[in-house]
């Protein structure tokens, strides 16, 4: 994560490219709307996995093609379980269903569920995250799912135990039906608790911010770690990318005790194209070397 | 005259009958109105962008539509008549 151009797709194709190099087989995913991933490796990129190197492979999430998904999907269940006439009168409403807020993020959700199921077997799995207000959102979302999936759980329960004392009253017996709404309510609090957890997971979900040893880049860098620690994430290291000899970064240790940090270097040259970021990972190897060892423990050699 | 009292006895049961019907309805009544008033509730919460309420993020309510058509509806019927708020509550109260 980090503020807009600070480097967070080059130091993910970078990352990705080490850790490849290392024997080990990766993915990286392109989850920021703007896929830089396609430019940065001066490859076409689709929804399906393409090889960029040895081990390497990388994939971009369409964000519009998953929310066309998602809403076709809740369409066909309506048209199975609605009246024809119901249904029928609630095509025009998803037209502009798409276009909903918050949408954007679940899109992003989905796919990293996805992903994570259909690719376990890679050794890593590397997220190029889109900007910090939807990645905020993006992790937010379980959290704040949760209390409303907890909430309307209560609520529903009160529901049927109502409906059962009235059914009991009524027929002299309880009459044992299964809520389809509670079964979903629960599968949803299952599936959010899973994704809260997994995000919390520092030992599963390594959380980068990418920064500059710059102000501005510091100040956002600030809101950020204060918007993950509200949610109970935190990070797993700071990389300041484009370290110059020149560059001073006290202030920027002072603020982030305790975490890791990562100082990578500034090239002279763009990193674009896997020869140029290949000759720069040759250069700058031991500087990757030393990112949280849990990390590199993975790595076959 | 064993049939009379047969006919007599058999009215007595269909009328207590009727009797414990009505009453076990009566008890429950008030639970009735207060069941539909929380389905309602319920409704609101989870459809409630439908009709410009503050709703649950968009995929809560789009994960749960799919299984509240009765909901939905009654929200519609609800919006219809909510221009006349006291003739709903006299019915609630039965008053003619």
């Amino acid at each position: 994560m980090g503020k807009g151009g600070v480097g967070k797709s080059t130091s993910a194709a970078l990352n990705s490219l080490f850790l490849s190099h290392k024997g080990c087989e990766v993915l990286l995913v392109s989850l920021d709307p703007a896929h830089n991933q396609s430019d940065i490796f001066e490859k076409k990129l689709s929804d399906k996995p393409k090889q960029i190197a040895p081990h390497l492979q990388a994939i971009e999430i369409d964000q519009e093609q998953w929310i066309k998904r998602y809403l076709k999907d809740v369409q066909q269940q309506i048209r199975r379980t609605y009246a024809y006439l119901t249904s029928f009168n609630l095509e025009k409403y998803f037209k502009v269903i798409k276009h909903s807020p918050g949408l954007e993020e679940y899109a992003l959700i989905l796919a990293f569920q996805e992903i994570n199921r259909k690719f376990s077997k890679m050794d890593f799995l590397v997220f190029d995250m889109a900007p910090t207000a939807l990645s905020l959102k993006f992790f937010n979302l379980p959290t704040l799912s949760l209390i409303w999936t907890n909430h309307l759980l209560a609520l529903r329960k009160e529901i049927i135990e109502k409906r059962e004392l009235i059914t009991k009253i009524k027929l002299l017996k309880k009459e044992i039906e299964t809520d389809k709404v509670l079964s979903k309510i629960q599968d949803s609090i299952n599936q959010y608790t899973a994704l809260k957890q997994l995000f919390e997971d520092r030992r599963l979900t390594k959380i980068n911010l990418v920064m500059n040893p710059d102000l501005l880049s510091l100040a956002e860098s600030k809101r950020i770690v204060d918007g993950l620690n509200g949610i109970n994430i935190s990070l797993s290291q700071v990389i300041i990318n484009k370290m110059q000899e020149n560059s001073s970064i006290d202030h920027i240790l002072g603020e982030f005790k305790g975490i890791p940090i990562l100082k990578m270097p500034f090239s002279q040259t763009p990193l674009i194209g896997l020869d140029t970021l290949t000759k720069f990972l040759e250069l700058n190897d031991s500087v990757l070397m030393e990112q949280p060892l849990e990390l590199l423990a993975k790595t076959r050699n | 005259m064993n049939s009379l009292l047969k006919n007599i006895v058999c009215k007595i049961k269909d009328a207590c009958k009727v009797g414990d019907e009505m009453g076990r309805s009566r008890a429950v009544e008030t639970i009735e109105n207060e069941l539909e008033e929380m389905e309602n509730v319920f409704g609101l919460l989870v459809l409630g962008s439908f009709v410009g309420i503050p709703s649950p993020p968009m995929q809560i309510s789009l994960d749960l539509m799919p299984h509240m058509e009765k909901e939905l509806l009654l929200m519609m019927e609800k919006v219809d008549t909510a221009s006349q708020p006291l003739s709903q509550l006299f019915s609630v109260f039965d008053i003619d």
